[in-house]
């Protein structure tokens, strides 16, 4: 039926594309069934079929655009078959297409689905037979919607190699096309916004791109081209010449890609153009310039005229008004006066050729950015040199997507043919260009990639002191420490304890050494300093760290700056989520070796790699491998003497650490026995060291736990019991083993509950803490207690809460915030600083439990009122 | 047949249509059953048939559904956006003007 009104014809042009997208539909869902195998075996037979029929495309493209070559028609068709081929035959489409084994990774391909796909004027066979290929190899259904002066032979070109694809087993209607009407335009616009389309696949003039971008679509589309070359003394001239002809005869110029402006050396300048000449090129004088400017640009839209595009050079001089009797190859045109403005510096599909002089290489590259910019940013560049250096300014400079080399610059762009760049018709120009791509586009655009991450091989790892010594009179063997000239640090009280003597009684023969013993119980950084300035004059090779938490972890810091003293402690110092991920470098080997011998059984400093400094008001860890002691003497003749309330205050730092690394997210089956161990000789030590104070078997026991939990949160760091006794230590002066205690009954409670915020950490793939406090009761020893109701740990639980309650009150040792004699009204006040200073401490994300603010309140308030038994 | 309902496997390919459940279509007025456990490819044609089978069982009044789709096969069916397909194999309505998720 015949439409009549302007809405009949409407309606029948809707119908058109609905039953064009529907059958690219169905052919897509269909593709989406097809084997890698079947898919290549269509390939192959498609490519076949226009290797043979490349000739006759050719032909009837010149003959139905009257525009070209015919000869490199049929050169363009077949680097769209054959070259294509040769580079995409192996590649992967279908299925996982890449492995990632060092990313844990692989990447499935799925198709796009259907593509709408526009075909130019200038390339209207090539660009059909290069992207039906591209489309079959990805599984992708492709409608072409042709030029409207190219529609019969670009219909041909998808005619055939669709027949050929459907005999090798192809889904029927993959490939379809609008024919060739009065109407063709109007129907590829109600395409270009179809529903059914998934994306276009533009190749064209700049008003079709530009319609394809509109469409609201994704777009492969491809920006304007004004490809400038620059000719650098360095070059072989001749050759350099003839590359150029090559180029911009190619086709007679309607390669996008091909030259346009010339930018020469001056030096190689006469060389050049006496080359061009003899090889069969019109170079004209500044009065024939103006002739052809007026017959090639439209001076209307002062663009290239459109009648002239890929017209022979005798037939646009003949327009030109310039008489000549022998066949010309090429026009050249010196651009005299300012080139931005020059009528002749745009894009001329034609073999039409602009050409500047310059004097330098800055003027060089100067010059190319004009053209490159004067439209055709993003497209092709193209430079002739000898000079890598000459070569890397350019590429550097220039904003194109290829930068041909020493070679054609159409058949350059290409791909495939003079470079490994991949084969196509279509040359993304980036953002340059408005395109999302700098691509030579082909079938890694056509591919929706999917990316399947494996969970990350987390790294678990643990590191401690490597030499420990460990029995009660283990102080001698500092007697065999290899050391000429050892540095004591520590603290005052340790010396009137005779501590210091006992370590210098046991030096090996002839060691010289040199104590500093101003470690306070806050060092800060100033008095790091001090000791690095005394250790400068000393030379130390041993450092021996004698005394408590803070005189441990003094001593780090002091080997670290004495050692390195380049480094700055705030870089050092900068927080991190993960420690894999910290952006803070550490030195790889210590110079100077260090023995710590602890004096109190409690921070287990010994062995771990923090150490912890005062900052103005504020505290900072340093965390690192580079830290850890080289041995570590646990000798507890050195804590015989402690005092009770130190004594009992560092046992709970031990039995806190021990509790927090067994719950914490990084805990592994390595600090897991660690723990658990501390925790058992703690309950059995402290209760049998506080009724014999002197007892040293069981100081000996004791001092183990600590060592052992301090191997513990070294590699499980601790949790948000330490988060909270900081902050609480911090503003009240509460010593930290002390703080810990206050917090323990409710932080055990807090975490033994189902978190209400799951904590995200790749190495922490199961809520497991109730268990583990239930395992740890078990390993304890203790007894389920009756809970009605409840989990299946719960029972255990309690009796953990019990244990730690009784050792509490059996040590005299607070268990509330109250009970450390704060008021209330004073500590309420001091709330919102204690939340902030908690919640941003480091402690709290190895917490099993995500510690959420308002929880943080909570913990802090019902840390106040005095314990009562669980 | 049990109760009236007509079940029918399709073995293989379906490249065509099958004779055999256009006859059932018309000769039966109990539900159909199309297993599709052992159907290893679908081809437009098939595709095609499917979703007429899925018109002449709406004009007849009689109800058709698709079991034991392998995944295979049911991305094909959603891939080609057929609404019918889906609403035979027990999917929601992908109607436009229906509110929520869209199959
Ligand atoms: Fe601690």
């Amino acid at each position: 039926m015949a439409a009549t009104t302007k809405e009949e014809l409407e309606l029948m042009l809707t119908e058109r594309a609905q039953s064009l997208t529907r059958q690219a539909r169905l052919a897509a869902a269909v593709f989406s069934q097809y084997s890698q195998e079947q898919v290549d075996a269509i390939v192959k037979a498609m490519t076949t079929c226009a290797i043979d029929n490349a000739p006759r495309l050719a032909k009837m493209a010149h003959e139905e655009t009257r525009m070209g070559v015919t000869e490199d028609k049929v050169l363009k068709n077949l680097v769209a078959s054959e070259f294509l081929y040769a580079q995409i035959k192996d590649k992967r489409t279908v299925g996982v297409i890449k492995e990632l084994p060092e990313l844990n990774m692989v990447e499935v391909a799925e198709p796009i689905g259907v593509i709408l796909g526009l075909a130019p004027v200038t390339n209207p066979t090539s660009t059909v037979i290069f992207k039906s290929i591209c489309c079959a190899k990805t599984r992708n259904s492709i409608i072409f919607s042709p030029h409207l002066m190219a529609a019969e032979s670009s219909n041909l070109a998808a005619k055939l190699l669709y027949e050929a694809a459907v005999a090798a087993g192809a889904p029927k209607g993959f490939i379809s096309w609008v024919d060739k009407s009065s109407r063709l335009r109007r129907l590829s616009e109600i395409l270009f916004s179809h529903p059914e389309v998934d994306l276009i696949f533009a190749t064209g003039g700049t008003q079709m791109v530009k319609a394809a971008y509109s469409s609201g679509k994704p777009a492969l589309g491809v920006g304007a081209g004004n490809t400038p070359v620059y000719v650098h003394k360095s070059c072989n001239v001749p050759s350099a010449a003839m590359e150029i002809i090559i180029s911009k005869t190619f086709d007679n110029g309607t390669e996008c890609p091909s030259e346009q402006t010339l930018i020469i050396d001056r030096e190689v300048a006469d060389e050049l153009i006496e080359e061009f000449r003899r090889c069969g090129c019109y170079i004209c004088n500044e009065e024939e310039v103006e002739k052809v400017a007026d017959a090639v640009i439209d001076a209307r839209t002062g663009g290239m005229n459109y009648r002239l595009v890929g017209q022979p050079a005798n037939l646009i001089l003949e327009q030109s008004g310039i008489k000549v009797d022998r066949h010309i190859k090429m026009i050249l045109c010196p651009l005299k006066g300012e080139l931005r403005q020059h009528r002749l510096a745009v894009e001329k599909l034609m073999p039409v050729l602009g050409y500047v002089l310059v004097d330098s290489v800055e003027e060089g590259i100067n010059r190319s950015l004009d053209i490159n910019y004067g439209g055709g940013t993003g497209h092709t560049a193209g430079i002739f040199s000898e000079d890598d250096a000459v070569i890397e300014r350019f590429a550097d400079a220039i904003n194109a997507g290829r930068i041909i080399v020493n070679s054609p610059s159409s058949i350059g762009g290409l791909g495939g043919v003079y470079n490994h760049l991949n084969t196509t018709l279509s040359f993304g120009c980036g953002t340059g260009g408005g395109n999302i791509t700098t691509d030579n586009v082909g079938i890694k655009n056509l591919i929706n990639y999917k990316r399947v991450p494996r969970r990350k091989n987390y790294l678990i790892s643990f590191q401690t002191t490597k030499n420990i010594y460990s029995n009660p009179g283990s102080i001698e063997h500092l007697k065999s420490l290899k050391c000429k000239n050892a540095f004591i640090i520590t603290s005052r009280s340790a010396s009137r304890r005779g501590h210091l003597s006992m370590v210098t009684e046991n030096l090996p023969a002839g060691c010289h050494s040199d104590a500093f013993t101003d470690i306070g119980t806050e060092p800060d950084f100033s008095t790091i300093q001090k000791a690095v300035q005394a250790m400068r004059f000393s030379k130390p090779d041993a450092i021996i760290a004698l005394g408590g938490g803070s005189v441990l972890d003094a001593a780090k810091i002091i080997r670290l700056f004495y050692d390195y003293p380049e480094l700055d402690v705030k870089e050092l110092a900068v927080n991190f989520l993960d420690f894999h991920h910290r952006m803070v470098e550490f030195p790889q080997v210590m110079k100077t070796q260090l023995v710590a011998i602890p004096t109190t059984s409690g921070t287990g400093s010994e062995v771990t790699p923090f150490a912890v400094l005062k900052d103005g008001y504020r505290k900072v860890s340093m965390i690192d491998e580079c830290m850890l002691p080289d041995v570590a003497i646990i000798d507890a003749q050195f804590t015989k003497s402690l005092p009770r309330d130190i004594t009992s205050d560092t046992a709970f730092d031990a039995l806190t650490h021990a509790l927090e690394s067994l719950v914490s997210t990084f805990s592994s089956d390595y600090t897991d026995g660690l723990a658990l161990e501390a925790l058992r000789l703690i309950f059995e030590a402290l209760p049998a060291t506080l009724k014999n104070p002197s007892s040293i078997l069981f100081r000996h026991k004791l001092h183990n736990a600590a060592t052992l939990a301090g191997m513990a949160i070294g590699n499980a760091s601790v949790g948000v019991n330490h988060a909270l006794a900081h902050a609480l230590g911090a503003r009240f002066n509460i010593p930290h083993g002390r703080a810990n205690a206050v917090f323990l009954m409710s932080t055990i409670e807090y975490n033994s509950q189902i978190p209400s915020k799951f904590v995200s950490i790749p190495c922490y793939p199961l809520w497991v803490a109730d268990r583990k406090y239930a395992r740890a009761a078990q390993f304890v020893g203790l007894k389920e207690e009756a809970v009605a109701d409840a989990g299946p740990y719960a029972g255990y639980i309690l009796a953990l809460r019990r244990a730690v309650y009784d050792l509490g009150r059996l040590a005299g040792q607070p268990l509330s915030v109250g009970e450390l004699g704060i008021p209330l009204e004073e500590y309420m006040a001091a709330l919102p600083e204690l939340v902030e200073t908690a919640f941003n401490d480091m402690s709290v994300r190895s917490n099993p439990r995500y510690t959420l603010a308002p929880e943080v309140v909570e913990l802090f308030k019902g840390a106040y009122a005095p314990r009562e038994r669980p | 047949m049990i109760n009236n309902e007509m079940r029918v496997r399709i073995l293989g390919q379906l490249d065509r249509g099958v004779d055999e459940i256009d006859k059932m279509l018309i000769s039966g007025d109990g539900p159909l059953e199309i297993d599709f456990s052992a159907c290893t490819f679908v081809a437009v044609d098939g595709l095609e048939w499917l979703e007429e089978l899925m018109l002449r069982a709406d004009s007849a009044k009689r109800s058709v559904h698709f079991v034991n789709v392998p995944p295979v096969i049911y991305k094909v069916f959603k891939i080609s956006h057929i609404e019918s397909l889906m609403r035979a194999c027990g999917g929601v309505s992908s109607n436009k003007s229906s509110k929520g998720p869209v199959c």
